[in-house]
């Protein structure tokens, strides 16, 4: 295994998860450290530092004098800048701008739209499902940035309950994404999450997984 | 003066001396929210998230893009060439990567507090109080980032500014007097002839009845508030 190019501070979250999807799909050598919830570890000094906001996860480039980069999505776009010059799993904004606007456009779509916004939720997802009607990816001839992004929300939708038989697109698209060896390689990373890890989860950490995921704290 | 994040379009467009090439009467489309113009099937094709803002580039084959960080970075990476507001991804990676990271900090951060605190239909005390906690916690984010910085990321104005500048001065409840380092970049972000200009194009709302201002908000009727919220989030108002 050779040494760790970059250094991921993650825990177990879709935001964390589609950095993790990336580098593996890449193999590229990281290392990944979990911060302590519980103990607010997130808001420590040190870490605010590198990520002002004090959320996970924040990327270290070892290769560019330990850069730090943090909000997965830029997090996504950087991993592919620095380290996908093939293009496998994202898009040239150079010799491919427009399906690497594309790429921009959905990843905005999915950052700031179906994450935050429970009661969205099924309206964004039409709007992936009819997006998905005649098309293999979200964007373009191939997997990529903008599929790594929004898949790992309607998989944690389905989680948490949501019933995809209404979107039949939704499903064959997650179903070709999550057959892909180093996805599902990189979807137990740092930890698998499925509904029995999270259920049997003590209270106290699911509420600070809430907590750190989304500011919330739950309503006693 | 509109000081609605879909207005960075605009204000990046004027910035940039484009909108003067395009004629900015002819070019900024308003839609009837109304109406829902927004759903209609034409506007659907153009942006499949049915919401405003779009772009759409004559100059390459009438491309659509849609979502306003997408659009910033477009009009950057393919008008911008003096990097007047904007930094190369090439030649400048790592302020590249701030510029983006403050984009999507914006984007996934604030948006939903905003909407939140103004616009759910129903007032929940809890929910009301806790994202206050939350745009005070995210505003002293950007007062810490400005602290011996002109601007937000870099050298020079950029994209992180315009769309973080519109989003910070729409916040309710904040006392700007309280955080120095916020309130003399705004006055300066505001103070640009050319982002002035931009902030006064015609809306993308329906003038009359939607136009937003951080004064005016409170004093609009509740109805109108729910309207827009609608049309901008997609909910259905609350009977």
């Amino acid at each position: 295994m050779s040494s760790p190019r970059v250094t991921l501070y993650a825990n177990v979250s879709p935001a964390a998860q589609c950095v993790t999807v990336a580098l593996e799909e890449l193999d590229i050598p990281y290392e990944i450290k979990t911060l302590s919830l519980i103990d607010k570890e997130q808001k420590s000094d040190w870490y605010l530092k590198i990520n002002p906001n004090g959320r996970l996860p924040t990327l270290i480039d070892h290769s560019k004098e330990d850069f730090a980069v943090w909000e997965s999505s830029a997090i996504l776009l950087y991993i592919a800048q620095h380290f996908d010059t093939e293009h496998k799993i994202s898009y040239d904004p150079v010799s491919e701008p427009k399906l690497y606007s594309e790429q921009l456009q959905w990843i905005f779509f999915a950052h700031g739209g179906i994450a935050p916004m429970y009661d969205e939720s099924t309206r964004l997802f039409s709007v992936l499902e009819g997006r998905l009607k005649d098309r293999e990816w979200l964007v373009g001839p191939h997997y990529s940035l903008a599929d790594i992004k929004a898949f790992l929300w309607i998989h944690g939708a389905k989680i948490i309950g949501l019933n995809l038989v209404d979107y039949p697109n939704l499903q064959k698209w997650l179903g070709r994404i999550v057959s892909r060896p180093k996805t599902d390689k990189a979807m137990g990373i740092p930890e698998r999450m499925d509904v029995e890890t999270f259920v049997k989860k003590p209270i106290e950490e699911t509420r600070a997984i809430g907590a750190a995921l989304f500011g919330f704290k739950k309503v006693e | 003066m509109t000081l609605s994040v879909a207005q960075s379009v605009p204000v990046a467009l004027e910035e940039l001396d484009l909108a003067s090439v395009h004629r900015p009467a002819d070019e900024v489309r308003t839609l009837s929210l109304e109406d829902r113009e927004q759903k209609s099937d034409w506007y659907l094709k153009i942006n499949p998230n049915g919401r405003l803002p779009a772009l759409i580039d004559h100059s390459k084959g009438d491309f659509a893009i849609w979502e306003s960080s997408a659009i910033l970075l477009y009009i950057a990476q393919h008008f911008d060439t003096e990097r007047k507001i904007s930094y190369d991804p090439v030649s400048e990676p790592k302020l590249y990567s701030e510029q983006l990271q403050w984009l999507f900090f914006v984007d996934g951060g604030i948006a939903p507090i905003v909407h939140f605190m103004r616009f759910a239909p129903e007032e929940v005390p809890y929910a009301i109080k806790r994202y206050r906690d939350e745009s005070i916690r995210l505003i002293s984010v950007f007062e810490e980032r400005l602290k011996g910085r002109e601007w937000l990321v870099g050298p020079h104005f950029s994209l992180a500014d315009i769309k973080s500048a519109l989003r910070a001065a729409k916040l309710l409840n904040v006392d700007f007097n309280d955080y120095p380092n916020i309130k003399k970049w705004l006055e300066k972000v505001f103070a640009r002839p050319k982002t002035d200009k931009g902030l006064n194009v015609p809306s993308l709302w329906d003038v009359e009845a939607y136009v937003h201002t951080a004064i005016n908000v409170s004093k609009r009727p509740l109805e109108v508030s729910r309207a827009i919220a609608a049309a901008s989030f997609g909910f259905k108002k609350v009977e």
